[in-house]
Parts: C-alpha cells; structure tokens; sequence
C-alpha cells in the first residue's frame, strides 16, 4: 500500500508525503484510519526512520494527519480542496503554456474531455484506453 | 555526538586527512562518501580509537577518543578487513567482543547466527569473504554500542542480509538513539539509508548537509531560447556543464531549483525543463568539479 519508487529523484520524505494524500484521495484510507508507526513504515521500505518522520511531521503540520501520544498517527478529517486548489493552478500554468506554445482552446478542452472520460473508464475498471 | 576539529592525519609524508571539521549528532545514520583514497576509512578509524590524529580533536560526546576505553566501548567499528579474526571461530568472536562491550546483547547475537546458519566451531580463515563479513556485521549489530560505524560494510552482504541489516539499524535508532556511520560506494543503499551525508575528496570535506539538501543542490536543465545563446549568456549562475544540441541547450546549474527558475525565466524561454540530481549524479558532477573527471578516461 505505502509502495513508493526509491530510485525516484524526489526526496523519499516527499514520495511518502504525496504518497499519504493518494491514498486518502483515492479512499484507501479514509478519516480516523490509522498510520502504520514510523518503526513499521521505515522496517517495511527499508528506508532511514528520521525521513519517515519528517514525512510525518509535514503531515501532520498540513493537518492530512493527526497523532495521539503513545497511540500514533491518524488520518484527519482532511480537507482536499487545498489539493484541489494546487492542481488548478499547476493546471492554469500548464495550459498558459500550451497556449503560448500555438495551441487552442478548443484543442485543450478536446484534450479535457478525452481526460474525463479516461478517468471515468478507469473508475468502472475498462482497460480498454481510447487508441488503444 | 561526534566532533571532529580541524583534524590531520599524517602517514610519514602523505596527508590522508588535511583539516576536517566535522560534527554528527546522536541519532542520524550519516553516510560518509567519498572516491578511494579519500580519507573515508581514516575518519572511522580515528572514531574507533584505532589510529591517533596527528593534529586536532576527535571527540564522542566531548571525550578524546584515543586510549580512552569508556568511549571505546561505546563504539563499534565494522571494519572492512577481515583477516585478524581467521584464528578465531564464531564463539570465539562472541567471548572476546561480549567482553569488552557492556551491552552485549546475547540475544541478537545467537539470533541471528540461527538466522544465517553460519558454522559455530570452524575458524573463520575457513570462511568465505561474505560469511566473514556477515560474522562480523551480527557481532557490530549485537554489540549494543552506542555508535557503529560502517566501513563499506553493506558492499560485501548478500540481500538478505542488507534488509537484516537495515532493520536492525531503523530499531537501533529509535530505541536507544544508534549513530551510524556508513561509508561506501553505493549511493543507491547511502540514499536510502542514510538522512545527513559529507563528501570528502583529497582529505578535505567537500560538504556535509542533509541528503535531502545534497540531491537538491545541482539541477539538470533543458532548455531553448530565441535566437542564439552561448555559455556566456549564463555568466550569473553557477554553471557546472554546458552543452548545445542544435536549439536545445542542456545546462547542469549549481543552486536552488527555485532561484534558478527565476533566472532562467527572466531570458523568457520557450522551453524549460528541470529535475534535481540523483546523488550519483551529485557525486560525480563535484567530483568533476575537484578536477576527478571520469570523462577523461576513456
């Protein structure tokens, strides 16, 4: 569940901090669900306990997780519209490119429509990708 | 906490270490790199009270290190020679080391012996290289110390024994605060095992910070612009290697990812791609940069 790619060049903390907020994304762990400890997590993915601790604290510090002394860690009622908010603006920036670029906004709310219903596909588990 | 200041280390007229200045807090598990020759295992050495400095402190919670056994017994040191234990066999490395480590820990000690299986009354000449090794590595492991030092301990050990390895060093940092030290070559294994990291080159420190800082430090940048552009047009960052492929300009920059951006952004790109370095590529490009460049053999 907490598989991340070690040989990425995103700092292990990171891949764990994004790799949290998937999963509560995607439902996989929903509020008041519980973190595996830091022990767990580090033993599990063979990766030094102080990097999963800073994971941890960024977490906690976004408030994505809460901790109980003694008990660990979490999740929060986490509010996905900051997540929200990020991947709009990543999304403004990267169509202000494309249109920079000589594409159109015809072309870009093609591309839009392709993506829902990708999306859509994926969620009712068709394998089948259009052009595929 | 370990403190090393300005200390220099001479063998008759080579200088292995040449003013290092170096301070590790308890708890971190510090990867020490470094080309052959660098001055790696002189460092360990000097923590393990093997070898005197020539000149400066070399200090394990405030005390000098150097004949002094309270210290000593709270240091192990996984050395990467093996040829001093050939006489004995795997009980005869328990009695001496039990005897001389405090918190010994039985327990592991036979533990993992059951593990690996490894023959308890045969001298260990008779061993193979890797069986040595991981002899050695349970005995560190079950010596309770304080602080373990690594010298290239993981390059010898089968998988296995690396994930053993590794997790007891994650158990031995959260129950009693375990410094480790690790030198090799294996930056894959250092990335993942390790949070702080000091480059050492010729006997001098090149850097020591957070990994997460190092892999952060050097960019990769892809690039085009309008019109044409030379290495010259780049003359206010810190240009490591500059490369042009007909509009595509490839950069390897020094600095910030942000504050590169905003430079770069100010020429007004049509097209800007960057991506941190892994550590291999940290490694080399500052090695290329100390003049130990791989590109000139060929």
């Amino acid at each position: 569940m907490y598989n991340i790619d070690l040989q990425s060049r995103t700092p292990i903390y990171e891949l764990l901090y994004k790799k949290v907020i998937e999963l509560i994304l995607k439902k996989e762990l929903k509020t008041d669900d519980k973190l595996p400890s830091v022990r767990e997590l580090a033993k599990s993915l063979g990766v030094n306990p102080n990097t999963v601790s800073k994971a941890f604290q960024l977490l906690e510090r976004d408030n994505v997780i809460y901790s109980l002394a003694g008990r660990g860690s979490f999740v929060s009622g986490f509010n996905t519209n900051g997540v929200k908010e990020k991947a709009l603006a990543d999304f403004d920036k990267a169509a202000a490119e494309a249109i920079s670029a000589g594409a159109t906004a015809d072309e870009l709310a093609e591309r839009l429509k392709n993506i829902e219903n990708n999306g859509k596909r994926e969620e009712n588990g068709a394998e089948n990708k259009p052009g595929a | 906490m370990i403190e090393l200041k300005n200390v220099k280390m001479n063998f008759d007229d080579f200088s292995a270490l040449n003013g290092v200045d170096l301070t590790i807090p308890e708890g971190t598990a510090f990867g020490l790199l470094g080309s052959n020759g660098a001055g790696k295992s002189t460092i360990l050495r000097l923590l393990s009270g093997v070898y005197k400095q020539t000149e400066g402190e070399v200090l394990i919670d405030g005390e000098p290190v150097y004949d002094n056994v309270s210290v000593k017994n709270r240091v192990f040191f996984i050395n990467d020679e093996t040829v001093q234990f050939g006489k004995m066999t795997i009980g005869d490395l328990h009695d001496y080391y039990k005897g001389f480590y405090p918190n010994f820990s039985d327990d592991t000690f036979f533990r993992l012996n059951e593990m690996i299986k490894l023959p308890y009354g045969k001298r260990m000449d008779k061993f193979s290289k890797g069986m040595k090794r991981q002899a050695i590595v349970i005995t560190g492991l079950a010596s309770g110390t304080d602080y373990l030092l690594l010298d290239e301990a993981f390059d010898g050990l089968d998988p296995t024994m690396r994930i053993i390895v590794k997790r007891m060093l994650v158990d031995a940092m959260l129950d009693r605060k375990l410094t480790a030290i690790i030198s090799s070559h294996n930056l894959k294994e250092i990335n993942e095992v390790c949070d702080t990291a000091a480059l050492l080159h010729q006997g001098k420190l090149l850097f020591n910070r957070d990994l997460d800082s190092v892999k952060g430090s050097i960019q990769k940048v892809q690039a085009a612009f309008e019109g044409d552009v030379t290495e010259k047009d780049f003359e206010g960052l810190n240009v490591l290697h500059f490369e042009k492929n007909q509009s595509i300009i490839y950069l390897i920059i020094k600095g910030e990812e942000e504050e590169i951006r905003a430079e770069l952004e100010k020429k007004d790109p049509k097209v800007l791609d960057m991506i941190p370095l892994t550590l291999e590529e940290v490694f080399i490009y500052e090695m290329e940069g100390m003049g130990y460049d791989y590109n000139g053999i060929k």
